[in-house]
């Protein structure tokens, strides 16, 4: 039918993301790009998918097997969250078998005498040592012998496990004993996960906690993976890195999706930050429950390997993304102390705030409906209207505790203020957590808002911060998805070396990176790039010997003074020293392998004529910092390229609300962008911001 | 008016402050050099009003949080701080613990258009540095306080057994450690010398003076933010905010009084038991704690002073508000402690300390506890492993030639509580570090490890059941000194209501494939080859176990 017009198959990219609850597409064609929303099916989230694909390839006039899909999934999180894994084994070193267990040795909250930790991802009866020991410096101080082996393929027949994790002390530095094992039992023909394949890195609780997420998520991610690669065979899924990779590798080591979802929105809000001809921003995304908050500057995205999910290290490369738990739903209460808490409880989407109709629940969006911030019309486009009459109820519930433990009359409207004031408080934090506390200067940022309740907030937290610019993308809604499908192949590799900076050095760490570029060449050549269309990157993790963290700094050209020299200019960046005396010693050799995806031609929007103010749609009433104001409520749809808004006023759209409040310089950009300009603020009377 | 305060803006500074002193503490970790406070973030900082009270702590180690206003104190009433000075002190005696825990303390000063208060003569030198004169009077203080591999004294780690504080090592009283933003270069020469691993020792002293700087700038900013009045206006109500959920809490504790008795097992010199006693009058929202009948203190270094007692009566009642509140000075405002000077809850100076901050102040929470269950049978739980299993191993590096210092806590059982078992291989009560991962102290130190596991059914039976303890085994590649210094070898962690005993623990040596006990508290030399193995406590159990439970665990194993 529509192939008549387009004889041959031309390429559609499609990008899913399946995190809320909506799942989003974003694709291109017919030099437009298309954006589609379906509500989510949790139970299978591949029903949602495969109905939207069929309508993109309706509408494209492709067959839906000819689409190349990435996405960004939850299966893995999910799965790990409510520990719905697979029956895993994990195979250690013998007198190790507890490492799961005991962790780090600390218990998760100070003063509460009920704190529980979750248990060990594999429980005692699946976790199995060999007799085997290798030195830090790969001497092998007890071969594995192979009665060992046959002993152990027994024991995990008997036990009936679905997936294996291995992790032997030491393993980076001499992988053999690690491999034999694999090899022995590959006749159970089940899934396997090898610590120096995944994380060849030292300190062993991290990498085994990763190996053994890995091998728990296996069979499940496998199967997802498999039923939506039957329709679609040109799968890629979302990384937590911010890179997509084939279905296959997902399926191999599912452990790198694991912020798949999270990391697609920070790539799609830095690609509509650079499309605003800026690379300097902090992502701001709140939703419901919790908050994202992330950093990115000319070097991209900032990566970390201290990530923790579900109570559980990560220690792969994933997007540097801070979490807190507050957002919407954040429940308001005065404690016995007399002092006004937001959160951590929430009331989640389900009974969800008073102003939903379920609960009496005074949370963040009732205090954000009670001084007007929502232009009168509830959300989703007036598909969801709100309970105004609720919030203030719930709202004066709050003021009249707030007025007996203050002693003095609290209106509603300074109670509402108040709950705002006080999750800005906490949301001010965790950005200066990212910004200040690691070394940037949030003056050379902008503010990049997305999710529900993130424009909410978005301008108070950029004056508080003094960063002079808050931009709200255009289709904030459907950022994730976008992010996901523009995002290029990422295959990250990295070894522990451990070697001191000294002459010769160059030679070792050549032959290091050498070694892992053989891997990412070929890996990236069954991705479907030829090198040509590769792009790699080494780094290095170094630190001063004696140390315990690291530094990662671009591999540098040249000896040992260069890698020294490029190490103490990054250290004095980040912490206001360098000790050039002192020994640098090289962690880890790390290389990212990149393989280029063309991008989308970035679409204008229409424009009317240049500089034009925007008629508002309508006028309201609403609070701003306590005072109230006559405002003008614009609709986002109806805002061309090149209009200035007048300020105060609320922009909607169909899932999100700005609020801008006077003063500030409001415009529209050539893409749809809202560029929110906020006067200079002054410079801080201590003459500079802290710097950590 | 003073009293008056509005909700939210206490709930904003609640925040302000606590974050200041979190900052703080990312800043330390972070740039420090020994593994005990990177690795194991062996370390605390706070923030303090104008008058040295404190206003807000860091989520860090218990044991130095109640203790930490004492070192402020001792600094503010020997030295007269001037802008850019920091006071360093770990006397015991004034204002520290014990002496391997240094604390350091710096007046945060206004800028004379902040707080309108008389202008100073700017200092001479650096004139451009600040423009403006700094108030006379320091609106707050900051302090941070960090376990250092070595203070000196005989044995490495200075955490041996000494008989006075003089063999402990070296000791500070609260002394100008900066002057008007320089180091003194003549006191820094002095203590390094006195210190092994001097040269990670400057290093971790700098950590500290860099992560007050952190903090005096993150106060000076709120300061410039929201104005001086405002944010000292709002210490104190964050001080009276503690005392109001501290009272809330006492209320909740039946009227009464309630006593019980624990002992440490002995202090290394001699085998006698080491009683430590208490009784607790709780009268409406105050309580009264008299640790009255404890022992005198002793030879051994298991004394603690009055600075640790406060900080575990201030745990343990803070245990009972629940939710996070600030650590203020509010919260010790309705108790009362009593502890006698010359017991070994109140050590008084030339008493060998070493022990006190890690060992006996265990022993204080356990024995408070213990009485408080009889007011509060189902909220308090069974006793934890009671100890905190430090082990310091010390000598040359064969690799590099140079000194090393390996100094870690080895966790054990959490006594089971009603709801839940105790956990297993964790760090309970007055500590909370972390441990030194097995690939990097094999990297870092001629030690390897030969086992690392949970140690099965030591955890006490009962309805719930106690957590179970670690087994630690190490042996030495090169000649070491090894110290060790713990409890809990004899008198066994409680059950609770019911619950039986967790199970004692054990230290053994082992040379050329013999094994033998050794003493729960002393120094041995290690040659290449010989190992270490350290059986941590199990917690105890909650409730009395029923058979078929009983039945299920023994087929089980």
């Amino acid at each position: 039918m529509a192939n008549a017009k387009f004889p041959t198959a031309r390429p559609v990219r499609v990008g899913v993301d399946t995190g809320g609850t909506f799942t989003d597409f974003v694709c291109e064609f017919d030099n437009r790009l298309h954006v589609l929303k379906l509500p989510s099916t949790p139970a299978d989230p591949s029903t949602a998918i495969f109905a939207g694909l069929n309508r993109i390839a309706e509408l494209a006039g492709v067959k839906l097997s000819d689409i190349e899909v990435v996405h960004g999934t939850t299966v893995g999180t999910n799965a790990l969250l409510q520990r719905r894994g697979a029956r895993t084994a994990l195979i250690t070193t013998r007198g190790f078998e507890d490492v799961l267990a005991i962790g780090r040795q600390a218990r998760p909250e100070l003063y509460n005498l009920d704190a529980v930790r979750p248990p060990a991802l594999v429980p005692d009866s699946l976790r199995f040592g060999v007799r085997e020991r290798i030195a830090a410096s790969g001497e092998v101080l007890e071969a594995l012998e192979d009665n060992e082996l046959d002993a152990l393929a027994a024991k995990l027949e008997a036990a009936q496990v679905e997936s294996v994790a291995i992790s032997l002390l030491f393993s980076f530095v001499h992988p053999e004993h690690e491999s034999r094992i694999a090899e022995s039992i590959s006749a159970l023909n089940i899934p396997v996960s090898i610590s120096h394949q995944i994380l060849p890195e030292y300190r062993e609780y991290e990498r085994t906690s990763t190996v053994a997420i890995n091998a728990c998520l296996q069979p499940l991610m496998g199967s997802y993976l498999k039923k939506l690669a039957v329709r679609a065979p040109k799968l890629r899924v979302m990384q937590s890195s911010g890179g997509s990779i084939s279905a296959a590798a997902a399926a191999d080591e599912p452990v790198r999706t694991i912020l798949s979802g999270p990391a697609g929105g920070v790539v799609g809000a830095l690609r509509a930050a650079r499309s605003a001809g800026l690379e300097n921003i902090v992502t701001f995304d709140m939703g419901g429950t919790s908050t994202d908050v992330a950093l990115c500057d000319r070097a991209g995205l900032r990566m970390t390997n201290e990530a923790v999910v579900a109570g559980l290290p990560v220690a792969v490369s994933v997007m540097d993304i801070h979490t807190v738990g507050a957002g919407g739903g954040s429940i308001a209460r005065v404690d016995e102390g007399g002092s006004l808490r937001v959160g951590p409880e929430s009331a989640g989407a389900d009974p969800g705030p008073a102003c939903y109709g379920r609960s009496r629940l005074p949370t963040v969006t009732d205090a954000h409906l009670v001084l007007g911030h929502f232009g009168g019309s509830g959300l989703l486009g007036g598909e969801f209207p709100l309970d105004g009459q609720r919030a203030r109820e719930a709202i004066s519930m709050l003021a009249a505790e707030m007025s007996k433990a203050a002693g003095r009359k609290v209106s509603i409207t300074d109670a509402a203020q108040g709950v705002i004031s006080v999750v800005n408080t906490n949301m001010e934090r965790a950005l200066r957590s990212i910004s200040v506390e690691r070394g940037y200067d949030p003056r050379e940022f902008a503010l990049l808002p997305f999710g529900g309740a993130g424009g909410l907030h978005a301008i108070d937290l950029a004056i508080a911060l003094r960063i002079p610019r808050v931009i709200a993308p255009t289709s904030a809604g459907a950022l994730s998805a976008m992010g996901v499908v523009t995002a290029d192949v990422v295959k990250d590799l990295s070894r522990t070396v451990m070697l001191e900076v000294a002459p010769g050095i160059d030679k070792k760490l050549e032959t290091a990176f050498k070694e892992l570029e053989q891997i990412a060449v070929g890996a990236l050549r069954k991705e479907g790039f030829s090198e040509s269309k590769q792009r790699r990157e080494r780094s290095l993790a170094a630190r001063y010997k004696g140390q315990s963290f690291e530094l990662n700094i671009e591999s540098p050209k040249g000896g040992s003074e260069n890698i020294a020299a490029s190490f103490h200019r990054a250290h004095q960046a980040r912490y206001g020293y360098a000790q050039e005396s002192d020994v640098v010693e090289i962690v880890s050799t790390k290389l990212r392998s990149i393989g280029i995806v063309k991008q989308f031609k970035e679409p204008r929007i229409l424009g009317s004529r240049k500089s034009a103010w925007a008629k508002p749609h309508s006028s309201g009433v609403a609070y701003f910092d306590g005072t109230e104001h006559r405002i003008g409520i614009y609709q986002r749809d109806d805002l061309g390229a090149g209009m200035k808004l007048r300020t105060p006023c609320i922009v909607t759209e169909y899932s999100a609300t700005t609020l801008i409040p006077e003063g500030a310089k409001a415009r529209v950009d050539l893409f749809g962008n809202l560029i929110i300009e906020l006067r200079d603020s002054k410079k801080s009377s201590s003459g500079r911001v802290a710097r950590a | 008016m003073r009293n008056r305060f509005d909700p939210t803006t206490l709930e904003i500074y609640r925040a302000l402050y606590t974050s200041v002193a979190e900052e703080m503490g990312i800043a330390l970790r972070r740039t420090a050099f020994s593994p005990n406070i990177k690795e194991r973030r062996d370390y605390s900082c706070a923030v303090f009003d104008s008058n040295g009270r404190v206003i807000a702590q860091g989520d860090h180690m218990p044991v130095h949080l109640g203790s930490m206003p004492m070192a402020v104190a001792a600094a503010l009433s020997e030295l007269k701080m001037a802008p850019g000075d920091v006071v360093a002190l770990n006397d015991p005696f004034a204002g520290g613990t014990h002496l391997p825990d240094v604390t350091l303390v710096m007046g945060v000063f206004g800028r004379d258009q902040v707080s309108g208060a008389k202008y100073q003569v700017p200092a001479k030198k650096k004139k451009n540095r600040h423009l403006t004169p700094h108030t006379r009077h320091p609106l707050f203080f900051v302090a941070n306080r960090a376990h250092h591999a070595d203070m000196g004294g005989a044995t490495p780690g200075s955490m041996g057994l000494a008989t006075d504080v003089y063999g402990e090592g070296l000791r500070l009283p609260p002394i100008r450690l900066v002057r008007a933003g320089e180091i003194v270069e003549d006191v820094m020469r002095l203590i390094l010398a006195n210190v092994r691993g001097h040269a990670e020792r400057r290093g971790d002293f700098q950590a500290q003076i860099g992560s007050l700087k952190t903090g005096e700038s993150r106060l000076l900013e709120i300061v410039a933010r929201r104005g001086v009045t405002e944010a000292q206006e709002y210490a104190l109500h964050l001080i009276a905010y503690s005392g109001r959920l501290m009272r809330h809490a006492i209320e909740l504790i039946p009227d009464g009084t309630y006593q019980a008795e624990d002992w440490l097992d002995d202090d290394g010199i001699s085998e006698a038991k080491i009683p430590i006693r208490v009784r607790i009058a709780v009268d409406g929202n105050r309580a009264l704690v008299d640790f009255g009948g404890s022992a005198q203190q002793v030879a051994g270094a298991i004394n603690a002073v009055e600075a640790i007692t406060v900080s575990a009566v201030s745990y343990v009642f803070r245990c009972l508000i629940g939710g996070d509140v600030p650590a203020s000075a509010g919260l010790m405002e309705p108790i009362e402690v009593i502890a006698p000077a010359g017991t070994v809850v109140n050590a008084v100076h030339p008493a060998s300390v070493a022990g006190g901050n890690v060992e006996t102040s265990q022993r204080i929470v356990d024995v408070l506890f213990k009485a408080l269950a009889q007011a509060l049978p189902d909220r308090i739980p069974a006793a934890s492993q009671g100890t905190m299993n430090n082990l310091t191993i010390g000598g040359i590096d064969p690799r590099t030639g140079r000194e090393f210092s390996y100094y870690e806590t080895v966790a054990g059982g959490m006594g089971a509580r009603a709801n839940h078992d105790g956990m297993s291989a964790v760090h309970t009560h007055m500590t909370n570090s972390l441990n030194t991962p097995v690939e990097a102290l094999e990297y870092s130190y001629p030690l390897r490890i030969r086992e690392y596991n949970i140690r099965r059914h030591s955890g006490g039976n009962g309805r719930r059941r106690g957590g179970d303890g670690v087994v630690r085994e190490i042996e030495a590649l090169a000649p070491a000194r090894m110290s060790i210094l713990a409890d809990r070898r004899k008198h066994a962690p409680y059950g609770q209501n019911g619950g039986e005993e967790g199970t004692v623990g054990n230290d053994i040596i082992i040379q050329q494939g013999s094994s033998r006990p050794i003493a729960s508290k002393g120094s041995w030399e290690l040659q290449p080859g010989d190992r270490v193995r350290i059986e941590t406590p199990g917690g105890g159990g909650f409730g009395r176990s029923s058979g078929a439970r009983e039945a299920r665990r023994k087929h089980k194993a």
